[in-house]
């Protein structure tokens, strides 16, 4: 067995909403001192999965451990340790956003003023206005300002950029890699590619409630192609012919092919014996992967113009 | 890393000139399909108020009429009738010895308060409530005049006034209340004053919403004015009558039904109403979308350690209301301490069979009505502060607390405080003040203390309603705020037409706030308050046991 020690460890979860199945049989692993994506599509059940870590909901079946502990009767024990940023954050009209903040915070645990400060600096929140008047992004602040001021050894973030501007997200990305290195473990739902392959050991996806696919970025990059574009004069037909070439469409003398990554330097080698002109090839994303997942639901998109 | 764009752009000096803007072009495009909206969107409601409302009038004159058969009854319930208690409640028909007027007194300030309430209520639900959740903004991006939703509202509640109105006097036409020979203009002048009150509270709806920024301060807004209107004319019923013409329900009276039958005060209820929906359309015109009339000030950049507590946030959060309800309870007991001695005078000149109509004799009775009264406020604001329970789940605002190291009983019980610990203040404050009153002007200071206890002995009635929202929060968390109110309302309209509902003697014993000792008219009785506590407490635990064991379920 591996050594690594769990955050999150679920198995075979179920979970119905009336006669809605929302998750059959999900299985997630959050290891310690890590960043765990967490990607799915609308609907998929990542948050009522990050609920059912909450003690908010109950599951129906599977097995469920967080920090050790069981996450409906021990909750209030495990929340000690626990941030959470929900992805669309309510907070109270009338209260402002500071005040927000340190009720939060000190819910959890001590508030630590320095902490709170900074993070407020970081991500330029005014803490004196009041929730009524915030825009969403500005709701979203409060919430990760909230979590990233604690000492959570978990933190369980849904969504959490989806109001921010690009400078906020580069000062979240700053602050999931100060939380990782400072060993605590991290929960990252999102449908954004780059984010997750910014920050995350570990990736899980999703879909109609079922981990599809799991694993290290390393390893799941393994089963996936190499996307190259080329501009060529012709032969682009050798290359459909060869074996791990695979979608190859031409555009006038543009020719645009997905590689299995085995057969890359073979592959390569015959398009330099054609000459290219121009070469572009992009390593394969975490955006693949995931459209691999949902190809059937792109083909029905797209007329099934692509399998 | 590139500058900032701030520290390099050359700052714009502020024009000297404020911009002056004209309103917006086509104010009300859109209104045709906006009032369709409406209509669907209410729909439930709109039944549920034309049902409750007419068929309450209906119901009471279809019973009287069965009771009353001979122009000796109608005497003999006239001559009942004409105490300050019911001076004070529903006032006097201008001819309590008809028939119509009989029912009149019965029910029509029922009717008339419960249509403003509603009014207000479904002005605020469509305008400021929707602009609250930014639903309105989604709206506006469309083809929508500034006032087109607020106009559609107002076109769609007026026309449920005039609706009930109508059918108010087709139903009293039909049941033959009017006297023989004498025509229907009762009928038509009773349902007239119904339509008149509704689009008054329209007015004062429009107004209020447009005012306060957020839907509940618009409510709370929209009902002390009409509570205020009540409350100027029950003062002025009990006196010479002035103070009923301050008060616009006054004017819905003063249109005497079966007695002078005026039409003219309805033309003073129609301006009124025409004047506020002229000022809303004005402010809605100049303020801000989403904003209300009063700038919000920064506040603090930091929450004390006790707001971390669920009974410190929820004491923080529900301040408004405790003050506004604290001062609501002090100015009743101010007042009817102060018009006892007044209302025993009066009753001492009425005849004995007065006392029949009240529980005990001469002014025991009367304080014990009053009592009741100030039970009846603590017993609202302890549900009203208990329904939040719901409110802060379906919201979502509960679950970053939940997220927290904080359990669901300690949540629960803490928040129970407010409700549990505030009635009984309420009650103790009310009871003392109305007694301390009563007492300064027949010279007796024992009063406060008497009527603080008269008062308290309503606080376990208070709990089991608490107990029973609880209950319902925790079985039937989607519907348990408007069941519990139902129930309330329920419970209110029982004790107030109960006699004419058939019901067996028990059932009405039964119900909290008549198996409550009425003192100081009756002896004191420990037993249903001892009962009254262990049913509150049980039902706490039944519903607190199942909200431990269910989804946290927000929306």
């Amino acid at each position: 067995m591996s050594s690594t020690e769990m955050a999150v460890e679920i198995e075979g979860l179920h979970k119905r909403f009336g006669h809605v199945h929302a998750l059959r049989g999900l299985d997630l692993r959050v290891p310690a001192g890590q960043v765990t994506g967490f990607l799915g599509p609308n609907g998929a059940g990542k948050t009522t999965t990050i609920r059912i870590l909450l003690g908010l909901l109950r599951s129906d079946g599977g097995r469920v451990t967080m920090l050790g502990g069981d996450p409906w009767t021990d909750a209030v024990r495990l929340h000690r340790d626990l941030a959470y940023v929900p992805g669309d954050v309510t907070l109270w009209p009338n209260l402002t956003g500071g005040e927000a903040i340190d009720i939060l915070a000190r819910l959890s645990g001590p508030l630590d003023p320095v902490r709170k400060q900074a993070m407020l600096d970081r991500f330029e929140l005014d803490p004196t206005k009041k929730a009524r008047t915030y825009s969403k992004g500005n709701r979203q602040k409060v919430a990760l300002v909230a979590a990233l001021a604690s000492r959570a050894r978990l933190l369980l973030l849904d969504e959490p950029t989806s109001g921010l501007d690009p400078i906020m997200e580069a000062a979240f990305t700053e602050s999931i890699r100060e939380v990782k290195a400072e060993g605590r473990s991290v929960l990252l739902s999102s449908h954004i590619f780059s984010e997750v392959e910014k920050l995350a050991d570990r990736v899980a996806i999703i879909r109609e409630g079922v981990t599809v696919e799991a694993g290290t970025m390393a390893e799941l990059r393994h089963l996936t192609r190499t996307q190259v574009t080329a501009v060529l004069d012709g032969g682009a037909d050798a290359l459909a012919a060869m074996a791990g070439v695979h979608d190859l469409t031409r555009a006038d003398e543009h020719v645009t092919f997905a590689v299995d990554d085995d057969r890359l330097p073979a592959v390569l080698a015959e398009v330099a014996r054609l000459s290219p002109r121009s070469l572009v090839a992009n390593p394969p994303s975490l955006e693949e992967l995931f459209l691999r997942h949902y190809g059937d639901e792109l083909a029905a998109v797209n007329n099934g113009s692509r399998q | 890393m590139t500058a900032r764009v701030e520290a390099t752009a050359p700052r714009v000096p502020a024009p000297a000139v404020q911009v002056v803007h004209r309103p917006p072009a086509d104010g009300l495009a859109g209104l045709g399909a906006m009032t369709k909206f409406v209509v669907r969107h209410n729909r439930v409601r709109l039944v549920v108020w034309f049902v409750v409302i007419v068929g309450l009038f209906a119901y009471v004159g279809d019973y009287y009429k069965g009771l009353f058969t001979t122009q000796r009854a109608l005497d003999d319930f006239a001559a009942l009738s004409d105490t300050p208690g019911i001076r004070a409640l529903t006032g006097l028909a201008a001819a309590p010895a008809t028939l119509g007027g009989a029912v009149w007194t019965k029910i029509w300030m029922t009717c008339a308060l419960s249509l403003a309430l509603g009014v207000v209520f479904l002005v605020t639900r469509n305008g400021r409530a929707d602009e609250e959740l930014g639903r309105t903004e989604l709206l506006r991006s469309r083809v929508l005049g500034q006032h087109a939703y607020a106009v559609a509202s107002w076109l769609v509640i007026a026309t449920l006034s005039v609706l009930i109105g109508l059918f108010t006097a087709l139903s009293s036409a039909a049941l033959g209340l009017d006297p023989a020979g004498a025509g229907t203009t009762g009928s038509w002048v009773v349902g007239a004053s119904l339509t008149g009150v509704g689009l008054m509270a329209l007015g004062v709806g429009a107004v209020a919403e447009q005012v306060a920024s957020t839907s509940r301060g618009a409510n709370a807004l929209g009902s002390i004015v009409i509570v205020g209107f009540y409350v100027l004319r029950m003062v002025g019923d009990l006196g010479n009558g002035v103070l009923t013409w301050a008060s616009p329900i006054g004017w819905g009276q003063q249109m005497a039904p079966w007695g002078a039958n005026r039409w003219w005060p309805l033309a003073l209820l129609v301006g009124l109403a025409a004047a506020l929906l002229l000022a809303a359309w004005a402010l809605e015109a100049r303020r801000d979308h989403g904003a209300g009339l009063l700038p919000e000030p920064a506040g603090k950049a930091g929450a004390p350690a006790r707001l971390a507590t669920p009974l410190g946030l929820a004491l923080r959060l529900q301040r408004g209301p405790m003050i506004g309800w604290s001062i609501a309870v002090v100015l009743s007991a101010v007042l009817f301490g102060s018009v006892v001695d007044q209302m025993n005078r009066l009753l001492a000149d009425a005849g004995t069979d007065t006392t029949a109509i009240l529980r005990g004799t001469g002014v025991d009775a009367l304080l014990a009505l009053l009592a009741g009264l100030i039970g009846l406020l603590g017993a609202v604001f302890a549900i009203q502060s208990v329904t939040q329970l719901r409110a802060d789940e379906a919201s979502g605002i509960v679950e970053p607390q939940l997220a927290g190291a904080l359990s669901r009983t300690r949540w629960v019980l803490q928040r129970l405080l407010i409700p549990a610990v505030g009635s009984a203040v309420l009650l103790g404050i009310g009871g003392w003040l109305m007694g301390a009153g009563y007492g300064a002007s027949i010279g007796d200071s024992s009063q406060g203390l008497v009527m603080a206890g008269a008062a308290l002995a309503y606080w376990p009635a208070s709990m089991v309603l608490v107990g029973l929202a609880v209950l319902l929060f925790g079985y039937v968390p989607r519907v348990a705020i408007p069941v519990t109110w139902g129930v309330v309302a329920g419970l209110w309209f029982v004790m107030l037409i109960g006699d004419a509902l058939h019901l067996p003697a028990w059932v009405l014993d039964v119900l909290p706030f008549s198996a409550t000792p009425g003192l100081p008219a009756e002896p004191m009785s420990w037993t249903p308050l001892v009962l009254m506590t262990v049913v509150a407490v049980g039902l706490v635990g039944a519903g607190l046991a199942r909200f431990r064991q269910r989804d946290v379920q927000p929306g």
